[in-house]
């Protein structure tokens, strides 16, 4: 019996066995996440609870199996990908909403909540939970805690880690903790905020305890469009230095607008350059003034129309066209690598300038959709990856494009997280000693290097020596010969 | 004790890095406004932050200001107006940005502007052993790598000196109220307001009143009015001041911070009702004024667990609590391994 087969035995003994996967069929189904990169595992977990997970986790330890969790797969950046004597944990099945609670505004959840099923059951009671990606129809609470998700609305009301207000997690050797608290301060660190925004390095958690936000009372939304790219953007920073912060501020070019109308038809005018979609929340009243100054700082900006919804129905319509943008560029090419840079809200012009330079100098074809409100860039690069030479060239913008944000005083990443896909790219943020010190906490919650190895941190970050916290047994952070991109 | 007074970052990497060769115990202190959180600690020296206190970039249109940590609030403030916005932590003009980070102080408007770690985007931190260390970004959305800022966000000054941070800071209100009820049963009128009025800032229910703040556009603040009028007719108004108009609990010789989730509160203040308190509706946060030492020890032993009573003003600091857990006490070996830092000030830790 090999060392895979005894670890299989006993987590069917500790789960049940038809909730392990082994099969090289099924275990190819997670080998990927909504990234281009490509792994492969020997095991897949399917755990139903807290103790489920906790051993699994033991279980790897035992056998020196290195673990991966995992939420439902959108991931962006590769944070999900498992290689070699991997045990993939997939929180799937533990969808359940355990309590609600709206006199204390929180709702205890496990992981594997789909973030639209909470969304739509909190609805009938007034609140919501506010982070929404744009994969929020299959995404999970769990995987939003592990990327400390974001999405459009996160304008107003903040990311994810600021709607978490506790978490239950399995660490590497099996223990369960609660990190954060029922109420909105607890004894001792941050361990919570630590967690969130982890990908999946730090533990495994099981139970969550999400903040309810009361809906709001009126909602309006506009699409304003205009002639030039940085008409568009210089109101993005008008409307934020008159004193608004709309609920959302998306920003999308030509070609993006023409791709929805193709597929969705939302009424987005494909002769404009760029348009924005504004969605500003809260009293009538206040919808109102917030409307008016949005319209002023769009005008003091030569914008070209500003449409408000008039009905709900256009309303969803105005979004459902945003929403479907990722699915919508399959008419221009088959494969698509997204971005995920944030810079300065002033510089959106000029960057947008360099990205569209950048694209042409490689020949490639890029589509802008984002969170011009946060400065969150989005750039779209579509491609055929059978067509020789594409992906390479995929592959020299992206990091242009990454360089070019960084220049600009921005992140790596805004809500899609490092994973692998800008784990090499640390050190142009961070020097080694920043670097050390998000390897030290890292250690404190793994010393052995178990969980997730590989991911967000490059291989050259080393807890200091000084400080004897990881094992001997600690994972190469090198990734395997043969990794598929 | 010795008094240290550090004239740049580089200067603090220096001290902190000899104290911990040296194994002499170092405060923090920025602006001596939040001394009484965290418990009593023996130390050899402070290390005064106060001279690094440069402005060192604000763009109103970004929403973000980067200050040295040594900034008093009330400068940063007068900055942050010549832009019409604010850094909502509503904290003492004295104290220091970095005071104010490392006691995570909880604005009274806490219910709309939200949690304090919540606005700190980038911080920089001088660690026990003098590695000047950055996490965060200074833009207001960032995943990448793991979130120093609000690790450090509440640490008493336990893992680093805190030199410079970035901040969200955001625009300020366009027109603000505050309405007053006289009441013995805030709490109840408090929740009945929290759900009827639409968006307030704050409801504060008081041992002897309600406070609701109103802040935004002038219609709005208008409909709110009307909105509160309706719960409740006898009210008076203010536009001008300062949010509270009152905090009577301050006037105790022991103030302590309770926080629970909101309905596990008024059980807890119920049994303080001969108290001076006051309690951010709908948040989970009290202050309750006390007389003696004993008063504090028995509202301990009724807020264990996940409520926790750091003293905000008077002797007491945490108290006693459990062990803190592996991974916690292994983070602060990781950011203090000679254990200089205000050693047995915060959770967990012995003296």
């Amino acid at each position: 019996m090999t060392a895979i087969d005894t670890a299989r035995e006993a987590l069917s003994q500790a789960l049940a066995p038809e909730r392990i996967l082994s099969d090289p069929l099924e275990l190819s189904l997670y080998a990927r996440d909504a990234s281009m990169f490509e792994g492969g595992c020997t095991l897949v977990a399917l755990p139903l609870s807290t103790a489920e997970v906790a051993a699994c986790l033991r279980i790897a330890r035992d056998h020196q199996m290195f673990v991966v969790p995992r939420g439902s797969g959108t991931g962006l950046a590769g944070a999900a990908v498992p290689f070699g004597d991997t045990l993939v944990v997939a929180t799937t099945k533990m969808n359940q909403v355990l309590e609600i609670r709206t006199e204390d505004r929180l709702a205890w959840v496990q992981p594997g909540v789909i973030n639209l099923d909470l969304v739509d059951e909190l609805r009938p009671l007034g609140f919501t939970f506010a982070p929404d990606p744009s994969s929020q129809q299959v995404c999970s609470v769990g995987g939003n805690v592990g990327t400390n998700a974001g999405g459009p609305h996160c304008l107003a009301y903040g990311v994810t880690s600021s709607h978490i207000l506790a978490v239950e997690i399995a660490l590497p050797d099996g223990a369960i903790e609660v990190f954060g608290s029922e109420g909105p301060e607890w004894p001792g660190y941050d361990m919570r905020g630590l967690v969130v925004g982890s990908e999946g390095t730090l533990g495994i958690v099981t139970r969550i305890c999400v903040r309810l936000v009361p809906l709001a009372t009126a909602v309006r939304t506009m699409l304003l469009d205009f002639t030039t790219v940085e008409d568009c953007a210089a109101t993005v920073s008008a409307i934020i230095a008159a004193g608004v912060i709309p609920a959302a501020l998306e920003m999308m070019d030509q070609l993006v607008t023409g791709a929805i109308e193709n597929y969705v038809h939302a009424g987005y005018p494909t002769d404009a350059a760029a348009v924005l979609l504004v969605e500003v929340d809260g009293l009538t009243e206040s919808v109102e003034a917030q409307a008016t100054a949005v319209a002023s700082a769009a005008h003091a900006n030569d914008v070209r129309n500003v449409r408000v919804a008039e009905t709900e129905v256009e309303r969803e319509l105005l979004w459902r066209g945003r929403k479907s943008a990722f699915g919508a560029t399959a008419q221009i090419a088959p494969d698509y690598h997204l971005h995920d840079c944030v810079v300065p809200r002033t510089k959106l012009a000029t960057v947008l300038t360099d990205v569209y330079e950048i694209v042409r100098r490689n020949d490639l074809k890029v589509l802008n959709v984002f969170h011009a409100g946060d400065g969150n860039l989005h750039p779209l690069l579509v491609f055929d990856r059978r067509e020789p030479g594409a992906l390479d060239r995929v592959l020299q913008a992206s990091e242009e494009i990454v360089r070019l944000c960084v220049q600009a005083g921005g992140a790596l990443s805004g809500e899609h997280g490092i994973g692998l896909e800008k784990r090499d790219f640390m050190p142009l943020v961070f020097n080694d000693t920043d670097l050390g010190a998000q390897a030290c906490l890292r250690d404190a919650f793994d010393p052995g290097g178990r969980m997730n190895p590989q991911k967000v941190l490059p291989s050259s970050a080393r807890c200091g020596d000084h400080i004897a916290l990881r094992g001997n047994d600690a994972a190469s952070n090198d990734l395997p010969e043969g990794t598929w991109i | 004790m010795d008094l240290i007074h550090p004239p740049s970052k580089g200067d603090v990497v220096e001290v902190l890095r000899s104290a911990s060769a040296d194994a002499q115990r170092v405060l923090i202190v920025g602006g001596r406004q939040h001394m009484d959180k965290g418990n009593p600690s023996e130390i050899d020296a402070e290390l005064w932050t106060t001279q690094l206190d440069a402005l060192v970039s604000y763009e109103p249109a970004e929403m973000v200001a980067v200050v040295e940590a040594g900034m008093r609030f009330a400068d940063l403030d007068r900055i942050l107006s010549a832009g019409d916005q604010e850094w909502p932590a509503d904290a003492p003009g004295d104290a220091t940005v970095g005071g104010i980070i490392a006691a995570a102080v909880t604005s009274p408007r806490r219910l709309r502007v939200g949690a304090l770690r919540d606005t700190v985007l980038e911080v920089e931190l001088v660690t026990g052993d003098g590695r000047l260390i950055r996490g965060g970004a200074k833009v207001v959305k960032n995943v990448t790598g793991y979130d120093l800022p609000r690790f450090v966000a509440g640490s008493l000054g336990t893992l680093g000196a805190v030199v410079q941070v970035a901040l969200k800071v955001r625009p300020r209100p366009k027109s603000r109220r505050t309405l007053i009820w006289r009441t013995d049963d805030a709490i109840e009128l408090g929740l009945r307001l929290l759900e009827k009025v639409p968006s307030p800032t704050s409801v504060l229910a008081t041992s002897t009143s309600v406070e609701v703040r109103l802040e935004g556009w002038p219609d709005a603040v208008a409909a709110q009015t009307r909105a509160a009028a309706d719960v409740s007719r006898d009210l008076g108004t203010t536009d001008e001041g300062a949010f509270p108009s009152r905090a009577p609990w301050l006037a105790s010789p022991i103030v302590a911070e309770v926080s629970a989730a909101p309905s596990r509160l008024q059980a807890v203040l119920a049994a303080h009702a001969g108290s001076n308190w006051g309690a951010l509706v709908g948040v989970g946060i009290a202050w309750i004024g006390l007389d003696s030492e004993e008063a504090l020890a028995r509202l301990r032993d009724e807020v264990a667990v996940d409520a926790i009573a750091p003293v905000v003003k008077g002797p007491g600091g945490l108290g006693a609590s459990p062990p803190a857990p592996t991974v916690h006490r292994r983070l602060k070996a990781a950011f203090d391994p000679a254990g200089v830092l205000a050693p047995g000030r915060f959770w967990g830790e012995e003296a």
